[in-house]
């Protein structure tokens, strides 16, 4: 059977399109699995058998009549507990039960069930997507599938544990400070943070409307490409939503990298990182070399605050937004999601909005300075070894800043410029976890990374390993 | 000119703030742990903001984004 684990998405796509397997074939062989590895991974909330046959039905009778639906027609996908469907449960991670957000479906939602995927459940996720370390209090932690005492990262713990564990082909994700870029990297999957205002958002749970990103995770640089051309693109019901015309992805997966210029910071990113670490990134990036690019060394101008200043925004933001809760049923978060939001209470207005103002000039001068001697940024997607869950289960107590801290310390940066960064597989630690690395782009340089990833892809092996849990 | 050793904020205005906002009182020693976070961010703004803002509103940030996008 061709299980997540013996094909891409792309290949998925194409052995239904030719008739090789029906789409319920598939969709029961990944539910079959689902079932099999949660209770290990507990990578899903909600494991959604019928709806998930009754769409993968539904793909198989539009292809017997000769009608195709799209890109995904027929493929098991799944997705973080957060995008609103009027007719599935979400839980944003969360035992407050809320109103439906819309009469609508998420916009995402939508997408992909216009481009025919099948959606297997909802996937775990940290408690309103505010947390790097996938500990969820009402609904357990998630697990990393290559060694389950080892954490599976957040907010999006479930897309990268489900897509690494070849449950699903590729999952949805938010990330409002690394929580698609985490997990992807703990897991050893890839995983998009598009450009801001590049995928809507309507729909979907907002924790931070400065922050939040929604993206893919999946095996391959194809993939990715197939699931960004999906839900990419301007979307009347968010206006922040950008009008910028949809490149083909996936076409522009084989534009050849030789002669691009890659810049490794001399600064901040790779201060105090791991050794094991730092020769993987050395091994990657001599394999891009190989492929005729050329690095050169970039000096960043004031990173360190930039995490700051992304936090600025997403604890005033997440303030408001969970005022009223927070005020009447506060003792339904846990201590840590309480805390965190509580931040938001002590920042003075005029502090967030001079954080807000200055995303304009902060990203043009970033911008400028990098991206006038580079095309693309490299940095670890995670500085540290992959932690255990029992060292980061730290509550809202003493090492809880630290902890967190320290997760998010490469990603959140781009949450805040709202560049494109993109977390890729490069090799397994001596301990058997994943490293990743990060690529980051010009505004809507999605394109480049892809083909970038691709053509590492293309030349290493590490993406069709799989964890060891049949 | 920038204060060499700026005042921490502390745990009971974190409280206070707090609690004028309708919240549930703080636990005194998770305050502290906020108001640390909150000055280290407040920190950052203040450091970051070199200029001017006049000429700025939030949806400069989006324009901004379309005139440095990657040319195709």
């Amino acid at each position: 059977m061709l299980l997540p684990g013996r094909a891409t998405l792309v290949e998925a796509a194409a052995a239904i399109a030719r008739g090789d397997y029906s789409s319920v074939e598939l969709t029961r062989a990944c539910l079959e699995r689902a079932a099999r590895l949660n209770g290990a991974l507990n990578c899903f909330v909600r494991i959604e058998d019928q709806a998930a046959l009754a769409q993968a039905a539904a793909a198989d009778a539009a292809r017997a009549a000769g009608r195709a639906l799209g890109p995904l027609h027929g493929v098991p996908v799944a997705l973080k507990d957060m995008f609103h469907d009027p007719a599935r449960a979400t839980s944003f991670g969360s035992r407050l039960q809320r109103a439906p957000l819309s009469a609508a479906a998420a916009t995402v939602v939508a997408r992909l069930d216009a481009a025919g995927a099948v959606r297997l459940g909802a996937l775990s996720m940290s408690e309103f997507a505010l947390g790097p370390t996938g500990h969820n209090e009402f609904y357990g932690p998630c697990r990393n599938p290559w060694n389950t005492a080892y954490i599976a990262a957040g907010s999006s713990s479930g897309a990268g544990a489900a897509t690494a564990a070849r449950i699903a082909f590729a999952a949805l994700g938010s990330d409002s400070g690394g929580s698609i870029r985490l997990p992807a990297a703990v897991c050893g999957v890839l995983g998009l943070k598009p450009t801001y205002a590049r995928v809507s958002r309507a729909g979907a749970m907002p924790l931070s409307w400065s922050a939040d990103h929604i993206g893919p995770l999946a095996r391959t640089a194809a993939d990715l490409a197939r699931l960004l051309s999906v839900i990419a693109g301007h979307d009347p019901a968010d206006p922040s939503s950008s009008h910028r015309a949809v490149p083909d992805y996936e076409a522009r997966l084989g534009a050849g990298i030789g002669g691009l210029v890659v810049g490794v910071p001399q600064n901040f990113f790779f201060s105090g990182v791991d050794a094991e670490l730092q020769r993987l990134i050395d091994a990657a990036l001599a394999v891009l070399v190989a492929r005729g690019v050329r690095l050169t060394t970039v000096e960043l101008p004031e990173p360190e605050r930039l995490a700051d200043l992304c936090l600025t925004l997403l604890y005033s933001e997440a303030a408001a937004l969970h005022g009223h809760a927070l005020r009447t049923r506060g003792t339904e978060y846990s201590p840590q999601v309480r805390a965190r939001i509580a931040t938001g209470l002590a920042i003075p207005a005029a502090a967030y909005l001079e954080a807000l103002l200055l995303r304009a000039p902060l990203l043009r001068s970033f911008v400028c300075a990098v991206y006038s001697s580079c095309d693309v940024l490299v940095t670890p997607t995670l500085a540290q070894p992959v932690p255990t869950l029992a060292a980061t289960d730290v509550g809202a107590g003493t090492d809880m800043w630290a902890t967190i801290g320290a997760l998010v310390r490469c990603t959140a940066p781009f949450n805040y410029l709202g560049l494109p960064a993109l977390s890729l597989p490069i090799g397994f630690s001596a301990n058997g976890l994943p490293a990743g690395l990060q690529l980051v782009g010009r505004p809507f340089a999605e394109a480049r990374l892809l083909a970038i990833a691709a053509a590492y892809q293309a030349e290493t092996t590490w993406h069709q390993r799989a964890p060891a849990l049949d | 000119m920038s204060d060499p050793d700026p005042p921490a904020l502390t745990a009971e205005i974190v409280r206070i703030l707090a609690r004028l906002e309708g919240h549930a009182p703080l636990e005194a020693e998770l305050a502290a742990r906020i108001a640390a976070n909150v000055t280290r961010a407040l920190g950052a703004v203040a450091a970051s903001a070199t200029r001017d803002l006049f000429e700025l509103q939030p949806s400069s940030y989006l324009a901004e984004l379309e005139r440095l996008a990657e040319r195709d």
